[in-house]
C-alpha cells in the first residue's frame, strides 16, 4: 500500500524530444543555420539520454499488480496481473536506441550538408523514424506496439518521397498500400487477442493465454496469421521484400541508414513479441523459420542481379534481416542472442556500405556500376571505407557479422537444422560477391575519363568521412569484443524463453 | 446450430466489407479505385473490432453512482474495441490522404491512374 | 538424335536464356550465380523433408535435382516472381497468408 509508481524519467524523452524537435524544425522550413543547430543539439541530446539512463518502466494507465495471495504491488519484477499500457527500458534497449540515436546523428549532420531545400520538413521526418523505432522497442502493449508500427510506416513513405524521383513516388505508394493492409491486420490481431485474453499488455496477456480451450486457441491462430503479416510487412521479409527493396533504394542512401535501423529494430520488437506469445503454438516457429529462409535466399539472389550498387545494398539489408529473423525464430537462447546481435551488426556495417555510397552520389554519375567508375582513384578513403564495409557484411573477421554468424551457425547447430547453417553460409558468400561485384566496378575497375582529367560532381563532405570513420570503428570494436554488445542481450533473450517476460 | 444475432450479423458484414476490400484492392487497376476499395477495407475492420465489444442488452461502460459494482463488468461493454476504432479511424484518414497525395505526384507525372502502367516493377 | 550438334545447340540456348536483351558480364556473372545458389537452395529446401521421412526425402531431392535440369534456368522466373509489381505482390500476400493460416489452424 505505501510503495509507489516509480515512472522512468528517460522513457517519455526519447518520444517527446523527436516531436518537439520535428515541430520546431517544420516551422523553421527553411534557415539553415537554426536547424543545424537544433537538430544536432537534440540528437545529440538523444544520444546522451540513452548512454546515461537507468533501467526501468513507465506506464500510462492500469492498476497495480495483483498477486496471486489477493494483496497488490507496483514492483515490476513480481509476476502478477497488471492491466497497463507500459514501456520498458532495459539493456537491449538501451543499446538500440543508443545505436539508433548515434546514427539519427549522423545522418542529421550528412543530410544538413548535402540538402539544398527544404532540410526543415525532411530532418522532422527523419527525427519522427527515430521516435517510431523507440517506440517500438520499447513497448509491452499491443495498442502501443499497433500505433508505433503504424507510425513508423507512414513516416517512412514521407522519408522515400524526399529523394523526388519517380521511382520513390511509386515505392512510397506501393508501401503506403501494404501499411494500410498489415496496419488493418495488427488491428484485427490485437482486437482477437483483447477478446481472447481481455489484456492489452502483452506480459499480461501471455498469462491469460487460454491455450487448453480448443476454439478459443484457434482464435489465436489467426491472431498469429495477422501479426505475422504486420511483422512481414514491417521487417520486409518475404513476400513483401520486393518493395521494401524499392524503399531502401529509392530513398537516399543517408536516409536509408535510419530506415534500415528502423526496420531492424521492429522486425526484433515484432520478432521477439510473436515468440512470446504465440511460440508455444505448434508450427508457429516453423512458419516463422521459413519465411526467414526464404528472405534470406531471395534476397541474396535478386541483390547478385542489381547492376546498381545502391540497389544490391536494398536487396542485401533485405536479406540480412532474414538472418536476424532466423535467429529469433529459432527460439533458443543462443538463437536469440545470435538474433539480436546479428540485428545491431547489420545496423552498422549496412549503414557503412550505404554513406559510402552516399560518397560515391558526390561524384555526379550516379551509382550504377554501368555508369561510375574508377572512384578509388579519386578517393581513396571511401573505398577502404566500402571494402572494410563489405568484409564486415559477408562475415570476414574480424569484424562483427563474423561475431553474429558464427552465433547463428552454432545456434542452428544445437537446434538440430544443419541445413540453416548452410544457408546462413550461403548468404554470407553470396552478400561478399554481390558486394564486391559493386565494389570493384565502382571503385577499382579504371576509368578513361579519370585518365582525360574529367573533373565531375563536389567534393566529398569531411563529415562523412567522420561518420564512416565512427562506423567502421564500432564494427572493429564488436568484432573483436563481442561481449561488450552481447552482455546487452543476454538478460533480453533469458527473460524471452524462461519468463516471456518483458524482453 | 449457430443462433443468428446482431452480433454475428455485423461479424458477417464486417467479413463482407474486408473480402470486398481485398478484391478491389487486388482486382481494380484504378489507382483511386484501390483507395476506395483499401476505405471499404478499413470500415469492415472498424466494424469488426466495434462488434467484438458489443454485449446483448449491455450499458456504457462508464461507473455511474447508483451502478452497483457487481453487475458493472457483467453488462458493461467492452471499451478497448471502440478506442481502438478511434486510433484506427485517425490512422485511417491519415494513411488515405498520404496515398491520395502521392496519386496526384504521380498523375501529374503520368499522365494516367492505370496502376498496371504507373505501379509497375522496376527493373535496374 | 543425340549428336555433338545438338548438345552444342542445347548448350547454347541454355546459355543464352539467362538473361534478355544486352547482357554485359557482370550482369552474366548475376545470373549465372543467381541460377546456382537457386538450384542449391531448392536442394537444401528439398532435404528439409528427411525430418519427416528420410526415404521420401531422398526421393524428392532427386526430383528436384532432375526437374531443376529439365526446367532450367529458372532465375529469370524468379526475377519475374520478385518484381515490385503492387499487384504481383498483393497476390503473394494473400497465397502467404492462407498458407500460414491453414498451416496453423489445421496442422
Amino acid at each position: 500500500m505505501n510503495e509507489s509508481i516509480s515512472n522512468l524519467w528517460s522513457i517519455p524523452l526519447f518520444i517527446i524530444i523527436p516531436i518537439l524537435t520535428a515541430i520546431a524544425l517544420n516551422i523553421m522550413y527553411n534557415r539553415k543555420k537554426a536547424i543545424s543547430v537544433t537538430a544536432v543539439a537534440s540528437s545529440f541530446a538523444l544520444v546522451v539520454i540513452s548512454a546515461l539512463s537507468p533501467f526501468g518502466f513507465h506506464w500510462f494507465t492500469g492498476h497495480p499488480a495483483v498477486l496471486p495471495t489477493g494483496g497488490y504491488t507496483y514492483r515490476a519484477d513480481l509476476l502478477g496481473w497488471r492491466l497497463s499500457l507500459e514501456y520498458y527500458y532495459g539493456p537491449l534497449q538501451q543499446i538500440a536506441i543508443f545505436l539508433a540515436s548515434l546514427l539519427l546523428l549522423f545522418v542529421v549532420m550528412i543530410s544538413i550538408k548535402s540538402l539544398k531545400k527544404n532540410i526543415g520538413p525532411y530532418i522532422s521526418l527523419l527525427f519522427l523514424t527515430f521516435m517510431s523505432s523507440a517506440i517500438v522497442i520499447m513497448v509491452n502493449d499491443f495498442y502501443h506496439m499497433w500505433i508505433g508500427v503504424e507510425i513508423g510506416s507512414l513516416i517512412v513513405a514521407g522519408v522515400v518521397l524526399a529523394s523526388g524521383e519517380a521511382v520513390s513516388q511509386k515505392a512510397a505508394l506501393k508501401y503506403t498500400f501494404f501499411s494500410a493492409l498489415s496496419g488493418a491486420g495488427l488491428a484485427i490481431a490485437l482486437a482477437l487477442i483483447l477478446g481472447v485474453t481481455g489484456y492489452s499488455n502483452i506480459s499480461d496477456a501471455i498469462k491469460a493465454m487460454p491455450l487448453s480451450n480448443g476454439s478459443l486457441a484457434s482464435i489465436l491462430y489467426v491472431a498469429f496469421g495477422f501479426t505475422v503479416l504486420s511483422w512481414v510487412y514491417a521487417g520486409g521479409l518475404a513476400p513483401i521484400h520486393p518493395l521494401k527493396a524499392d524503399v531502401y533504394g529509392a530513398s537516399f542512401p543517408h536516409a536509408t541508414v535510419l530506415l534500415q535501423a528502423q526496420s531492424k529494430l521492429m522486425l526484433v520488437a515484432i520478432g521477439l513479441l510473436l515468440l512470446r506469445v504465440f511460440g508455444t503454438l505448434p508450427f508457429a516457429k516453423e512458419v516463422m523459420l521459413s519465411i526467414s529462409v526464404l528472405t534470406m535466399m531471395l534476397g541474396v539472389v535478386m541483390a547478385m542481379l542489381q547492376t546498381d550498387f545502391r540497389w544490391t545494398l536494398a536487396y542485401l539489408i533485405v536479406s540480412h534481416s532474414g538472418l536476424v529473423t532466423l535467429g529469433i525464430s529459432l527460439g533458443t537462447v543462443q538463437g536469440i542472442i545470435g538474433g539480436l546481435f546479428q540485428a545491431i551488426n547489420d545496423v552498422v556495417y549496412m549503414s557503412v556500405l550505404l554513406l559510402a555510397c552516399e560518397g560515391v552520389y558526390y561524384f555526379g554519375r550516379g551509382t550504377s556500376i554501368k555508369s561510375v567508375s574508377g572512384i578509388a582513384k579519386r578517393a581513396p578513403w571511401l573505398a577502404i571505407a566500402a571494402i572494410l564495409g563489405a568484409f564486415a557484411a559477408s562475415g570476414v573477421p574480424p569484424f562483427n557479422g563474423f561475431q553474429s554468424e558464427i552465433i547463428l551457425i552454432q545456434a542452428s547447430l544445437n537446434y538440430g537444422m544443419p541445413e540453416l547453417a548452410i544457408v546462413v553460409l550461403m548468404v554470407s558468400v553470396t552478400t561478399f560477391i554481390a558486394l564486391f561485384k559493386g565494389i570493384y566496378n565502382i571503385f577499382l575497375r579504371p576509368d578513361d575519363a579519370l585518365n582525360n582529367n574529367e573533373k565531375t560532381g563536389t567534393p566529398v563532405p569531411k563529415i562523412l568521412y567522420a561518420c564512416l570513420a565512427a562506423l567502421i570503428f564500432i564494427t572493429v570494436l564488436f568484432g573483436v569484443y563481442p561481449q561488450l554488445a552481447i552482455n546487452f542481450l543476454t538478460e533480453a533473450a533469458l527473460k524471452v524463453v524462461y519468463i516471456p517476460w518483458v524482453p | 446450430m449457430i443462433e443468428i444475432n446482431l452480433q454475428l450479423l455485423c461479424f458477417m458484414a464486417a467479413a463482407l466489407l474486408v473480402v470486398i476490400g481485398l478484391g478491389g484492392m487486388l482486382f481494380l487497376d484504378n489507382i483511386i479505385k484501390k483507395i476506395i476499395a483499401f476505405t471499404l477495407l478499413s470500415d469492415g475492420v472498424n466494424l469488426a473490432l466495434v462488434t467484438l465489444g458489443y454485449v446483448e442488452g449491455g450499458i456504457v461502460s462508464i461507473l455511474e453512482p447508483g451502478t452497483s459494482a457487481g453487475a458493472f463488468p457483467e453488462n458493461a461493454v467492452l471499451i478497448f474495441g471502440p478506442g481502438i476504432v478511434l486510433t484506427n479511424i485517425v490512422i485511417g484518414v491519415s494513411t488515405t490522404a498520404v496515398l491520395v497525395a502521392v496519386t496526384m505526384v504521380l498523375y501529374r507525372r503520368y499522365g494516367t491512374l492505370k496502376a498496371s502502367k504507373v505501379l509497375k516493377g522496376e527493373r535496374k | 538424335m543425340g549428336s555433338i550438334d545438338s548438345l552444342y545447340d542445347k548448350v547454347k540456348r541454355f546459355v543464352t536464356e539467362f538473361t534478355s536483351g544486352k547482357s554485359t558480364s557482370s550482369a552474366m556473372t548475376g545470373y549465372m550465380t543467381g541460377e546456382l545458389q537457386i538450384v542449391v537452395f531448392m536442394m537444401i529446401l528439398a532435404s528439409f523433408f528427411r525430418i519427416f521421412s528420410i526415404p521420401l526425402g531422398m526421393v524428392i531431392l532427386a526430383a528436384v535435382v532432375g526437374a531443376i535440369f529439365i526446367f532450367g534456368p529458372m532465375i529469370k522466373t524468379i526475377e519475374d516472381e520478385n518484381s515490385s509489381d503492387l499487384n504481383r505482390v498483393l497476390f503473394w500476400v494473400m497465397i502467404y497468408f492462407a498458407v500460414i493460416i491453414a498451416v496453423t489452424l489445421w496442422g
